[in-house]
This record gives C-alpha cells, sequence and structure tokens, in this order.
C-alpha cells in the first residue's frame, strides 16, 4: 500500500511536529500516543511520540510531543518540539500562564485551543499574529458524549492538520480503547464532532516575524549562587505557586452567611486554602471565623463541599470574575 | 497496533529472513515484548521510575495469558536481585529491571551474579543516581556497573532495547560466558518515547534464535548436589576472577557472532562501536545512547557547511571494545567525550579514561581528546549541543595534541578560539539561548570579544551549567514557627499514675484552626490527596518545635520540587530504605549534643518520619531497626495502599485480589495474590511503647493520638502511627470523598482503630458497638479499582479477604480484651 498522504510542511530537519499543552488528568499523552499510531500505523509515516514527564500527579502541567517524517527517514532527535508546526492548548486555564505556553510560534503554526470563548477573543489571549487558530468546546462536547475531552481534541487535530487520515486516527483509538468497549462509541463520537465542529479561521500576519526564540530554562540559581547540597534555605515558598490551572471546572463557594465556623472544611482541605482569624461570629460570640477560600492553592477537589454542615460552601462550575473578587490571599498575611 | 505486515513503505520488515511486523511503542514496551516471546521462568522486580513499566508489561501480559513468567515484587531491589539470583541458581532464564537507586541498592547482589556465574538479564533504564533526587536519565547509575563483571549492552532507541533483550540471554548463555546480561538505555528519552519499531512476529522463532536454556550447574538437583558460593581466600580468589575475565574475553568473540546472526535474521545490524562519518573526520564526539543519534543529525549540519566530523558510540561497553575505538577515532585530530555522569576527581567521567588509554595504546595516535560532562539529571540535549561540541572537537584538534603531559590546558588556552556558530544557525537565536550554549564553567560567562563565548580548551569540563543570576534574592515568603505558637494549653496529655498510660483532652476542631500549619499551602499534590489533610491533623497534636524526616514518596515529591519547599519546619530527605536509619542517627546526635552542652538540655525538639506504605515495604528493616533501639522519635505511616508515586504499582499493605499494575487481572492472574500486611501488628511485635492506627474523618482522634506519639517521643521512646489515606488518582474514587471511604475501610474492620500502649491494645472506635459495621463490598465498591472483587468471578478472593479481617479483628477484641495479650 502506498503511502496515503503527504506532510503539508516540514522543518529544516524533514520533521512535521507539534506540541501539545496539557495538565496531567487531560489525557494529552494519551492523545498523543494515539495521533502518532495513526500517523505511523496507520499512514505510514515514520513518526515519534512522548511526554515531559515528572512523578505520577495529577493536575501538574504536562507537554506532549508528536513529530511525523519520511517513511524512509531514521528518527534520531530526542529532545522536545521548540517550533511546532501545530500547538494544542488542552485547557484555556492554562492560556494564563504566559509565553512559555506558546513560545517557539511562527506566522504559520496551527493553534487549537479547548474553550468555550469565541474565537477573536482566544485568539488575543493566545497573542497570535498570523495562522491558522481553531477553538473547540472539548469539555462540553466530552460531556454531551461521555467521552474524554481529548477524543475531541484528536479530532479537531485531524481537521486542521489537513493531512491526517479520520479513518486512521478512529482506528487508532478504538485499538487504544480496546480494554474498554463501553467507552468506545462515545469517543468515536467525540472524534467526529470535534472534527465536524472545529473552525478554522485564518489569520494572515503582515509581517512574517519569525518564530519566537524558544525559552530554554535557565535556572536563576546556577552553581555560583545555589546553597550548598541543593538545599532549600527558604522553604515555605511554595506559597507563591499558583496552582489555578489544576482545576478542571468546579469551584467550591464559600457563602459566610450560612458558615457556622465550625472548621471542618479547614480540617479536611488537602491544599490549606482556608483562612481562619479569632474574630467575633454572627452570635457575637468570640471564637476562630472562617474568611474564606485561596483560589490560588484550590485544585477544586471539593472535600469541602462534601465536610459542611450547613452548606456553607457549595460546588459551582468555576468563573474566572468570582474567583478574583472572592478569593482571599494567605500571601503576606501575618500568620506566615 | 498491529498494522498490515505488507504497510511497511520504507521496507523495514523485509530486510532479513524473519517474518517481522511494525508497531509503535516505547522502550519500556519494547523490553516487556521481548520478555514476554522469550518467556523468562521468573522476574524479581520492586518499581523505580523509569523501569517500572517492563515489570507492569510483563504481568499485564501474563494476566492474560500471552506468557508464563512468574513475577515476583519483591520489598526492595535488593531482595529482588536476591530472588533474581537465587531463581538463577535453580536453573531456569531469569529477568530483572532496575534503575539508578534501586541499581546501587541491588549493587552488593551483581558481583554475587556474576561471580558464582548465572547468567541471567536485567534492564538498566539510566537515571540519575541521588541525592538530591532526580528521575530523569543520566548515566551515574550505569558507571556503577563497570566493575560489577556483568556484559553491558547498549540501546540507543526503542528498536535497539528489543533487539539487545533479544540477544542478551543468548550472549550470557553461551557456555563459554556464562555471565549476566545487562542491557542499558536511556531513561525517559528512550524507556518513554514511542517510536516505528520492527519486531519477530513469531515468539517461536524468537525462541528458536535464543535457544532452550542450558543448565550447567544447578540449586535444585539432588541427585547431583553442589556447593555454590564457597568461602574463598587467597590464593584461590584471584583464580576465579581469573576465570571471569577470560569469561569476559570469550564474550568479546561471542557478542559480535551473535549480533551478525541477528543481523541476518531481522536486517539489523550492530557493529560493537557505531562510527558515523569518521573516515575522513577531523573531529567526532564519543557518546552513549539518545544523545548519539540526536548528535548525529548536528554532525550532519556541519558536514552540510563542509566540517568534517562524525559520531562515535558504543553498543557494548564491558567487554570495552578498544580495538574498534582506536579503529574509529585513532585518526581523528580532535576527540571530545560526553559523559552523562561525572568521576568526580577523576577529571572526566570514567569512560574517558577507558578511550584514552585505547588511543594510548595506539601508536603514533596524535587524537586530541577533550572530556565534557553533559545531560546530567536528564536536562535535554539538542542538536545544536551537539554543533557546539563538534565544534569544540575541531577547534582542539586544530590546537593539536600537546606532547607534554599536564600542559595540555594551557595549550589550549593559548590555542585558537572555537569557531562560533552564527547565532541563529538553528533558529536559536535569543539572550537566554546563548548564555547557555555557552555551556559550563570553562565556557561560561567568557565572553571576551563582542559576546562571542571564548571556548578554552581545557581537557575536562562541565557543558550546560550555569552560574546562575548574581541578582537573584531568596524571598522568604514564611517566617520559622516560633514554639509557643503551637502550644495550645486545651490539648493535654496526662499519664494516669494507675495504669501509667497517657490521658490526652483536645480542643474543637473549630479552636484548632489557630494552630499554625507546617506545612504552606501550594505543594502540588492530585486534588483530593488525602496525604496532606492527614498531616494536618496529625501535626495539630505535635507540640512546640519539630523536624521532620520524609522518606522518598509522594508526600516529598510534592513539597520539595527545587527551588520550592512547602516545608516550614526543617526537613530532611532520605531514600525510604533507610529513613528509619537516618532519623535515628539526627535524634542521637541531637541527645549527644545536648549531653555535651552544645545544646541547652532543656530545649525540647521532636523527631518524626513521615513515609509511605511502600516506604514500610523497602524500608520496614531500617524501621525496625529503630525501633528495636527504641529512638525517640515519631514514625508515622500515611498508607495509600500502593506505590502510587510511580504509578500504583502494589504495596504489601494492598488487600487481596486487588488490581494493581503489577497485580492485573484477567484470564489468569486475579489480582495482588497474596494478604495486606499487618503494619501495626509487626511493629507492636518490636515491643515499642506505642501503637497507633487512625484515619480522617473520626473527629479528633487523629489529634489524640499524634499528642501521645509526641509525648513517648520526647520521653525517649519509638512511637509509630499508621493513617489510612485516600488516594483518587489511584483508587479512582471521588476525589471529595476522602473522609467517606476511610471511614468506610473503618467501618467494614478492614483498618481496625486501635493503639497499642505499653504492650495494651484499646480499639478506640468499634463500627459494631456504634452499629456502624458495613460489608466489606461497601467499601470496596467506593474505589473502581477493587470493584471487580465483589463480582462472582472474584468470590474466592472476596471469601478470604474477608475471612482473614474478620480473623484479624477477632484477635484484636481478644487482645484488647485480655490484659496479658
Amino acid at each position: 500500500m502506498p503511502l496515503t498522504a503527504t506532510l503539508p510542511k516540514t522543518n529544516e530537519h524533514g520533521f512535521y511536529e507539534m506540541r501539545m499543552e496539557s495538565i496531567g488528568g487531560l489525557g494529552a499523552n494519551v492523545a498523543g500516543k494515539i495521533f502518532a499510531e495513526a500517523g505511523v500505523l496507520g499512514m505510514g509515516f515514520n513518526g515519534v511520540n512522548f511526554s515531559s514527564y515528572g512523578a505520577e500527579k495529577k493536575g501538574t502541567p504536562v507537554k506532549t510531543f508528536v513529530r511525523f517524517c519520511d517513511p524512509r527517514q531514521h528518527i534520531r532527535i530526542a529532545a522536545p518540539v521548540e517550533f511546532p508546526h501545530m500547538l494544542i492548548v488542552f485547557h484555556e486555564n492554562l492560556l494564563a500562564t504566559g509565553k512559555a505556553l506558546t513560545h517557539g510560534m511562527a506566522h504559520d503554526t496551527t493553534v487549537i485551543v479547548n474553550s468555550k470563548h469565541p474565537v477573536d477573543k482566544v485568539r488575543e489571549v493566545v497573542g497570535m499574529c498570523g495562522g491558522g487558530l481553531g477553538v473547540v468546546d472539548a469539555i462540553g462536547i466530552a460531556v454531551d458524549e461521555g467521552s474524554r475531552p481529548n477524543t475531541v481534541l484528536l479530532g479537531a487535530m485531524t481537521k486542521a492538520s489537513g493531512f491526517m487520515d479520520p479513518e486512521a486516527v478512529r482506528r487508532a483509538i478504538s485499538h487504544n480503547l480496546a480494554k474498554y468497549p463501553r467507552m468506545l462509541p462515545g469517543n468515536l463520537k467525540a472524534f467526529d464532532r470535534g472534527f465536524q465542529e472545529l473552525e478554522l479561521t485564518e489569520y494572515a500576519c503582515s509581517i512574517k516575524h519569525p518564530p519566537e526564540p524558544p525559552p530554554r530554562f535557565v535556572s536563576p540559581l546556577g552553581y555560583e549562587n545555589a546553597p550548598m547540597g541543593g538545599a532549600i534555605t527558604n522553604p515555605g515558598n511554595t506559597m507563591l505557586r499558583d496552582l489555578t490551572p489544576s482545576r478542571t471546572g468546579y469551584i467550591p463557594q464559600f457563602f459566610p452567611e450560612d458558615c457556622i465556623n465550625d472548621g471542618h472544611c479547614e480540617y479536611t482541605c488537602p491544599d490549606y486554602c482556608f483562612t481562619f482569624e479569632k474574630g467575633i461570629d454572627r452570635k457575637g460570640k468570640e471564637g476562630m471565623i472562617n474568611l474564606g477560600i485561596d483560589y490560588r492553592y484550590c485544585k477544586g477537589c471539593l472535600r469541602c463541599v462534601q465536610a459542611c454542615p450547613t452548606e456553607a460552601l457549595r460546588k459551582a462550575v468555576e468563573d474566572e470574575d468570582y474567583v478574583r473578587e472572592h478569593t482571599v490571599p494567605q500571601l503576606g498575611r501575618k500568620e506566615w | 497496533m498491529e498494522a498490515n505486515v505488507n504497510f511497511d513503505p520504507a521496507g523495514i520488515c523485509s530486510l532479513g529472513t524473519v517474518t517481522q511486523n511494525l508497531d509503535f511503542k516505547s522502550g519500556n514496551e519494547m523490553a516487556s515484548l521481548a520478555a514476554r516471546q522469550i518467556d523468562y521462568h521468573i522476574m524479581g522486580f520492586y518499581p523505580i521510575t523509569p523501569s517500572t513499566e517492563i515489570a507492569e508489561g510483563i504481568d499485564e501480559a501474563y494476566a492474560q495469558g500471552l506468557c508464563n513468567t512468574h513475577m515476583i515484587p519483591a520489598e526492595g531491589e535488593h531482595s529482588a536481585a536476591g530472588i533474581c539470583y537465587g531463581a538463577s541458581t535453580a536453573g531456569g532464564r531469569v529477568l530483572n529491571a532496575t534503575s539508578a537507586q534501586g541499581l546501587l541498592y541491588a549493587l552488593e547482589q551483581l558481583p554475587v551474579q556474576s561471580g558464582t556465574r548465572f547468567p541471567i538479564v536485567m534492564n538498566i533504564v539510566a537515571r540519575a543516581v541521588n541525592g538530591p533526587l532526580d528521575i530523569r536519565c543520566d548515566h551515574s547509575d550505569l558507571m556503577f556497573m563497570l566493575n560489577t563483571g556483568w556484559i553491558l549492552l547498549l540501546a540507543r532507541d526503542p528498536q535497539a532495547v528489543y533487539d539487545m533483550n533479544i540477544m542478551a540471554p543468548r550472549i550470557g548463555e553461551h557456555e563459554d560466558v556464562r555471565l549476566p546480561v545487562a542491557v542499558v538505555y536511556d531513561g525517559f528519552f528512550t524507556s518513554h518515547q514511542k517510536r516505528r519499531v520492527a519486531y519477530i512476529v513469531s515468539d517461536s522463532d524468537v525462541r528458536a534464535f535464543i535457544g532452550p536454556y542450558r543448565e550447567l550447574q544447578s540449586s535444585v538437583r539432588p541427585e547431583k548436589p553442589i556447593t555454590i558460593g564457597p568461602y574463598m581466600n587467597d590464593p584461590d580468589l584471584i583464580n576465579n576472577k581469573y576465570q571471569l575475565h577470560l569469561a569476559m574475553e570469550a564474550a568479546r568473540e561471542v557478542i559480535p557472532q551473535v549480533f551478525a546472526e541477528f543481523g541476518r535474521l531481522t536486517g539489523r545490524h550492530y557493529p560493537l562501536v557505531d562510527a558515523y562519518q569518521t573516515d575522513d573526520a577531523d573531529a567526532a564526539l564519543f557518546l552513549l545512547n539518545s544523545a548519539a543519534e540526536v548528535a548525529k543529525d548536528g554532525a550532519d549540519n556541519l558536514r552540510a557547511q563542509g566540517r568534517k566530523v562524525g559520531v562515535i558510540s558504543p553498543n557494548v561497553i564491558r567487554p570495552f571494545p578498544a580495538a574498534e575505538v582506536q579503529a574509529a577515532a585513532g585518526n581523528l585530530k580532535g576527540l571530545v567525550i560526553c559523559e552523562r555522569a561525572d568521576s568526580y576527581g577523576a577529571g572526566g567521567g570514567n569512560l574517558s579514561f577507558e578511550v584514552k588509554a585505547a588511543l594510548q595504546d595506539l601508536d603514533g595516535n596524535r587524537t586530541r581528546c577533550l572530556s565534557r560532562v553533559y545531560g546530567l539529571g536528564g536536562r535535554d540535549f539538542y542538536i545544536d549541543d551537539a554543533e557546539e561540541l563538534l565544534g569544540l572537537g575541531l577547534a582542539a584538534g586544530e590546537a593539536g595534541k600537546t606532547s607534554e603531559p599536564g600542559k595540555a590546558d594551557e595549550a589550549g588556552a593559548a590555542g585558537k578560539k572555537a569557531e562560533p556558530r552564527e547565532p541563529g544557525t538553528a533558529g536559536m537565536a535569543g539572550e537566554p539561548r546563548e548564555e547557555w550554549k555557552t555551556g559550563g564553567p570553562g565556557e561560561a560567562g567568557k565572553a571576551a570579544d563582542g559576546g562571542q563565548p571564548v571556548t578554552e580548551l581545557r581537557s575536562f569540563d562541565y557543558y550546560g551549567a550555569n552560574t546562575g543570576d548574581p541578582g537573584l534574592k531568596l524571598e522568604h515568603v514564611t517566617k520559622p514557627i516560633p514554639a509557643d505558637k503551637t502550644r495550645q494549653s486545651l490539648i493535654k496529655v496526662e499519664q494516669d499514675p494507675e495504669t501509667g498510660r497517657l490521658k490526652v483532652r483536645t480542643m474543637s476542631v473549630r479552636a484548632m484552626t489557630a494552630l499554625p500549619k507546617r506545612i504552606a499551602p501550594g505543594h502540588g499534590a492530585c486534588p483530593g490527596c488525602g496525604i496532606f489533610p492527614n498531616l494536618n491533623q496529625f501535626f495539630k497534636g505535635i507540640d512546640g518545635d519539630a523536624v521532620v524526616l520524609f522518606q522518598t514518596g509522594c508526600g516529598m515529591v510534592v513539597t520539595t520540587a527545587y527551588p520550592q519547599s512547602s516545608h516550614r519546619i526543617t526537613y530532611i530527605h532520605n531514600l525510604f530504605q533507610n529513613g528509619g536509619a537516618t532519623l535515628s542517627g539526627v535524634v542521637e546526635m541531637y541527645r549527644e549534643r545536648q549531653r555535651r552542652g552544645e545544646i541547652p538540655a532543656e530545649r525540647q525538639l521532636t523527631f518524626i518520619m513521615v513515609t509511605g506504605d511502600g516506604g514500610m515495604d523497602i524500608g520496614m528493616g531500617s524501621a525496625m531497626g529503630a525501633a528495636l533501639r527504641d529512638h525517640g522519635m515519631i514514625i508515622v505511616e500515611y498508607d495509600n495502599e500502593g506505590y502510587m508515586n510511580t504509578g500504583d504499582q502494589l504495596s504489601y499493605a494492598v488487600p487481596l485480589g486487588t488490581k494493581t499494575t503489577t497485580s492485573h487481572i484477567g484470564p489468569v492472574e486475579k489480582g495482588k495474590s497474596f494478604q495486606h500486611k499487618d503494619m501495626p501488628q509487626i511493629m507492636a511485635a518490636t515491643n515499642i511503647r506505642y501503637v497507633a492506627t487512625s484515619v480522617e474523618g473520626l473527629s479528633t482522634d487523629m489529634v489524640k493520638k499524634a499528642a501521645k506519639a509526641q509525648w513517648y517521643a520526647n520521653h525517649g521512646h519509638l512511637a509509630y502511627v499508621k493513617l489510612l489515606s485516600t488516594c483518587p488518582l489511584s483508587w479512582r474514587s471521588k476525589e471529595e470523598l476522602g473522609t467517606e471511604v476511610m471511614r468506610a475501610a473503618a467501618d467494614c474492620n478492614f483498618f481496625p482503630i486501635y493503639e497499642v500502649e505499653q504492650g495494651f491494645t484499646t480499639i478506640n472506635y468499634d463500627p459494631e458497638q456504634r452499629n456502624r459495621k458495613v460489608p466489606l463490598a461497601d467499601w470496596l465498591n467506593m474505589m473502581p479499582r477493587s470493584r471487580h472483587l465483589t463480582s462472582p468471578d472474584y468470590r474466592q478472593q472476596y471469601e478470604e479477604l474477608e475471612a482473614e479481617i474478620e480473623r484479624r479483628w477477632l484477635r484484636l477484641k481478644e487482645q484488647a480484651a485480655s490484659e496479658r495479650l
């Protein structure tokens, strides 16, 4: 069987390259595997796929890479993709993490974002000049179809690529879900919808600017100033982190008027998001008072909602404005 | 996914004589596939990233009936190596796989394996050696293998992982060789990258290539008794080692024969040393494994610019292919030996000296050799890095070889600058790039003219280390916790004058919200993780200053990702084989310094070791040693029922029949094959004064137990507390249901809540008395990973588990009822 398609563009090493930006748990790793497998075994390209692995943690940022090339080319490179032809953002919360996410974008990079927002707004956040931009509500479709969001994005990626055979990708999905036959129909439906519903908007860029140079991370703590032996001499500094991207759609909302300050939310919260302070409660008694949640650290597990005896904590769909207005920052408080 | 054999546009499957097929798999998957096809008798293993998937893959194949390999999950790598050794003496094929610290923990066993001449195969998935802990690739573990008497085959990509794994038993079992063989490949770069691969379709073709196992000596033939491993001093040991040397020399002959035969079979030919574009080269890089492949792309780029450069990379380093290195490198003017490991203080990594020694033996050799340590701890190696280092090799060649020993550096410094690449030739222009690529101490920060780096031709240097930002001020966002802040007049521990046992009065959950947290927010645990509510609640019961030691595990990894730490109080990590002993040392030094007056005698400091259930498998001996010595410290175990930091492998605490990534379910395998470990009773058997269990959600039970444990620790005794801890990721339970799942574990008596204080057992929460007893199934059904146990197919496992839980519970009740038990 001859090669069924040719790559629309390749870099100087002969590769069509893709980078998926995601967080652990959204299935980017599996999506990369399926997509690459479809290209290699289904369509005859040579290819490689890998992710930026760390420890097995849900909610931490992860990058997944795919490269395709001519079947006769032997693949040697093992380093990450820096200048993707296609960049896929698996969750829009990641866009808040800044430039590192979209580095290496060129004037003709195709970008796919999982978002509910309109394409022009997403373009603004991504900071795109030219190239193709496709926005798909992968979580919404996944909820409708009982699938995972990654199969929706696989559909979008297939469409946006212009060269991937949807049948090859569908076969790779079926193969990878062979162990879970009940999940297959929903995921294939989700794939089809991702494929059909993706609308790619092409933006023409007036200047054909070279891609943003990728920041190869240079640690500000080097061998001349890092404390001896790898010690961390300013511990407690994880407070500077922002774990907002770990959330995948839900937050606890706090209603102080229903709160009896019993402390069980603080007792059960894995992420230490609650602040209690000495004060006078609504009955005029002195005691510890719940001031609320620091959403900077909240991963949306909703244990506090479960623990609350009075419905002062309720599950709600995440809303950026609500979070901004209601967060009770802990950083800088005197108890730390 | 098995592709149609014909659909192979590059024709790579049809280059040999055997029927092959294409697939798309990672190095670890290919190691598993080869092992499954070989059908090893036994695999003894202990999970460690990034090698764990090998055992997982074989176990999964076993569960499905695809191979017969009996998988033995050891409690640590030392035992895994012991299991493998024992199994190999009993006359069958044996496999092991490990990485980094696991290799070092097993190290003591490896010369036993080679010295007594029992072949096995071990995959070493190369990873940086601790400390500090780094899970990614370098070759610092591999370098410890050089003196073990093992054959070392290298595999640069997933295809080579498969191929070397097929050839390894054939080489090691050869009657002239009879040595253990390690297949070494790069963690993550090769172990986890998925590539197009060809594999032999028929298992019988694989087995025909390897041949049947030939038993030369056996520990299980009573009709032919032999003594294995005698007491052998001088003058005999030197002869035993000379035999080993001869075996290694025989391997030098056997390996090319096996490689050649494999080449005819599959079309994939492996030389001992891969010499890429070296025939007319002026300069080359010598490096191992995945980076060597990257370097070839760099060499191609420079060749396109008319520079004559090449890449040399061995496929075997034991026996060391000196003649082949001479042939490949002998005519070069410059050679940069790049090593992913340093032999600190030696002036080069280990292989630098082996390569230099090989060239030294070559008459009239003029190759100028530089040694560069690069890519430590998994630092990515890009094509332009290879170009940079090749440039260094060209410059070294132009500067020429000094004839005066020890003058190499000066000759270099006086020599030429490296040809600087045009910035941006690889599209890599930009400020951070420039700073980074200028490399290590010798090459960094020496930009003398126009910002171009001066390349000093030091004979040895690091490539890729950076000085750091001199303007950086480390921000302190938390203050030390004043001891009096944690003292709460409402938590009181008193000794009952009659019984000598302790009574604790606690405050309300609400009042305890005033206590400062010893762990700051911002840690990276999964949503709904049980470790942090447990530690929050436990620490509320701890009064005053404390020092914690975390053994390796989730709790450690998510709180100390450099350069950030969540620990507001002093924290130490040690590997989980050894936390108990390490904290013993801390405690006893503190006490000794108090005795010497170096630290005020009245100063109270509580020492707490925090471990997972995995740490109490591999580290049980160390913890029990500390307990038997009765050092004044607390050991608190968060038991999340599995090795969750490495991806849900079974721990010994896991219930019978549970599905984990090393105890699959399928037609042949029925989940975990043995009953859960009863750690509290094991600790109680050391006769320490305080053992307790607790779960979150039982009001202040955990706080009281922490307070008691502290009292004993501060009176010079060891206390042990075990806390069950939810893992929504691996149990696949609902994130918000932490407390509820814990409560169900207690209510079905799987996890009884009790304490053993000075030998007396007290059940603190009796679900029967409180009318809360639930069937075991209620708890199991809350965790999708365990739901199968309530299906009819698993009735036997369910009933055995239920009976064991009941037996332990009844015994506990007897103990609680009796003054003597």
